[in-house]
């Protein structure tokens, strides 16, 4: 199949996923009013915000995957999730607010945390002799797993109340009102967006290895540190939102390869069209499945990512061997 | 006349691990350099700090008589090419996705694909005799083939200097001559300089000018290739006694591993 085929596909997919799930699980009992009050400031902000921290947190897990060459290495794997979670976190329990040129302090809380979390990691990586993907994913998990211990400790330090608001938070939810969030969140995954698509040549050359990058004329150093600071930025602001909602960066960069090959001209677009459509469908079977009670939407991707994980581990296992 | 690539006391080192120490060489335009020596003696390391993909500790580096710092990476692959290391991991891209990708350094984000990058993409292909495997992914490519395509993607650079990295280890005899030949061509019909490290010392010392022998970072002999078979220097040089017979076709020296030790 051609790539613009399957982009025109894929997106035509997600369009109607985008249109259709607004409307699933409408009570036919309220009245045509409150029928559209509902339709206006709950359900199309909210599938539209789903669909742009989807899209971005998609593209961010395309980015790891191709700047470590593996499938395992997201944002999540590598800890920068659990970093910006921390960052938010402490921002919440200090009882902090602030606000900079309408941005909400969490989201800066955030990205401080997830850059500290990939500086970690990095620097441990490449401090090791032989560095080795495998180093890098087994340092991600430490920092998670340290990072994980940092956030329950605020949290035990916290009043019930911030308590509470973390650990719902923590789950990943979408259940926002209004378009204030999507306005938060716009800037951020746009500019990330805009940076990843200006470097879609160098990712293609990411793929095929740092020597091979280099030699071309790639400066890699420059570009991994551009990549890691609008990554961090992209998740930073997503995490503040809406928690750390796992596994949409590791899915969606991966089928999306499979379907329309490793050309970032194409993948880009793809994974911003699937990831954004994704984290719709996941957002409306959490509102629907227990209703009128939601589930977090963060607990419906990561018991689809744990398998979809495990798979790739024997996959890539069962190549190397 | 100065020189095409000047190295002055070049040392490189990765922690507190000295990698390569000291080494100085001269390569004019034109020339065929090999650099020869032991596993582990810095010679890949070499080959890369001049790509810039490794960074140089001590000592400096002339590319035209201009530091290698002064140069950006595009500007320095538009210079130099490089092939690596066979590594054996699955390249996801199709053989002219590949290729293609040598003309990086002459782009921006926004240029278009012009008639000169087309050009230089067949030429690269008619020169390594690839233009069949176009449409091939690169993981579905023979070793022989693989390395052919390896070197037309740094043909498609058009750069004047090309470094290869043992090109020829892990092939047959048979695609091991077609690879040599290849480098050959490009050296006398096509003027490139060449720089490779190689295991091969028979082909090193009858097709390349010079040759540069490291052992544990250190420089053991350089000078004209032709000077290198002894069986003194060979001994130092691997820890292994050599004897040596004359080729019955074009009898040149050749040398081989003394099995009586």
């Amino acid at each position: 199949m051609k790539p613009s085929f399957s982009l025109v596909l894929i997106s035509i997919v997600s369009m109607l996923t985008l249109i259709f799930s607004p409307l699933l699980g409408m009570d036919a009992q309220v009245s045509a009013e409150i029928q559209h009050k509902i339709m206006s400031e709950i359900r199309i902000p909210r599938v539209l915000f789903a669909f742009v921290a989807g899209s971005g947190l998609a593209l961010c897990g395309m980015v790891f995957q191709a700047m470590f060459h593996n499938p395992l290495a997201t944002p999540f794997t590598l800890g920068v999730a659990s970093g910006a979670s921390l960052g938010a976190a402490i921002y919440v329990s200090l009882g902090l607010s602030f606000s900079f040129l309408g941005i909400d302090g969490t989201s800066f809380a955030a990205f401080s945390g997830a850059l500290l979390a990939i500086t970690i990691v990095y620097g441990i990586s490449r401090f090791r002799q032989g560095f080795s993907t495998e180093t890098l994913l087994l340092t991600g998990v430490a920092i998670s797993f340290f990072f994980s211990s940092l956030i329950l400790f605020t949290q035990y330090l916290s009043n019930v109340t911030d308590s509470f608001r973390i650990l719902r938070w923590l789950m990943g939810e979408l259940s926002i009102v209004g378009y204030r969030d999507l306005m938060q969140l716009l800037p951020f995954v746009t500019l990330c967006i805009a940076i990843i698509i200006w470097l879609s040549r160098e990712l293609n050359l990411l793929m095929a290895g740092d020597d091979i990058a280099i030699s071309r004329g790639v400066a890699v150093k420059q570009i991994r540190y551009i990549l890691f600071f609008s990554t961090s930025m992209c998740v930073g602001a997503i995490v503040a939102l809406c928690g750390p909602i796992g596994f949409i960066g590791m899915m969606v960069p991966h089928i999306c390869r499979l379907i329309i090959g490793t050309d970032h001209r194409w993948l880009i677009p793809a994974s911003l069209m699937f990831g954004g459509g994704f984290l719709v469908v996941c957002d409306t079977i959490a509102r629907l499945i227990i209703a009128p009670a939601e589930i977090p939407v963060g607990v419906i991707t990561t018991l689809l990512g744990g398998p979809f994980f495990l798979w790739l581990l024997i996959r890539s296992r069962s190549k190397t061997a | 006349m100065s020189s095409l690539i000047s190295s002055h006391h070049l040392s490189l080192s990765i922690g507190n691990k000295t990698l390569i120490e000291n080494i100085s060489f001269n390569v004019n335009k034109g020339d065929y350099l090999c650099i020869l020596g032991p596993n582990g003696a810095g010679k890949s390391s070499l080959l890369k700090s001049l790509m810039g993909i490794l960074p140089i500790s001590k000592g400096e580096l002339f590319f035209n008589d201009a530091l290698i710092s002064d140069y950006s990476q595009k500007q320095l692959a538009q210079l130099i090419s490089y092939v690596p290391q066979a590594s054996g991991r699955q390249l996801p891209f199709t053989v002219t996705e590949f290729v293609k990708m040598g003309r990086y350094p002459f782009h921006s984000a926004l240029s278009d694909w012009q008639a000169t990058d087309q050009q230089a993409l067949e030429n690269a292909f008619e020169i390594t005799n690839t233009a069949q495997f176009r449409l091939r992914q690169m993981h579905t490519l023979s070793g022989g083939e693989c390395q052919r395509v390896m070197i037309a993607a740094a043909l498609c650079q058009q750069s004047p200097i090309l470094l290869l990295d043992e090109p020829t280890s892990f092939l047959d005899p048979h695609h091991q001559v077609e690879v040599h030949r290849l480098i050959q061509t490009l050296n006398k019909q096509h003027q490139i300089t060449i720089i490779e490290v190689s295991h091969d010392l028979n082909h090193a010392s009858q097709h390349s000018q010079q040759i540069l022998a490291l052992k544990e970072g250190h420089t053991l002999w350089q000078g004209q290739a032709d000077q290198f078979l002894e069986a003194k220097r060979l001994l130092a040089l691997y820890d292994q006694d050599f004897v040596f017979i004359n080729h019955p076709q074009t009898g040149a020296k050749i040398a081989l591993p003394d099995e009586q030790q």
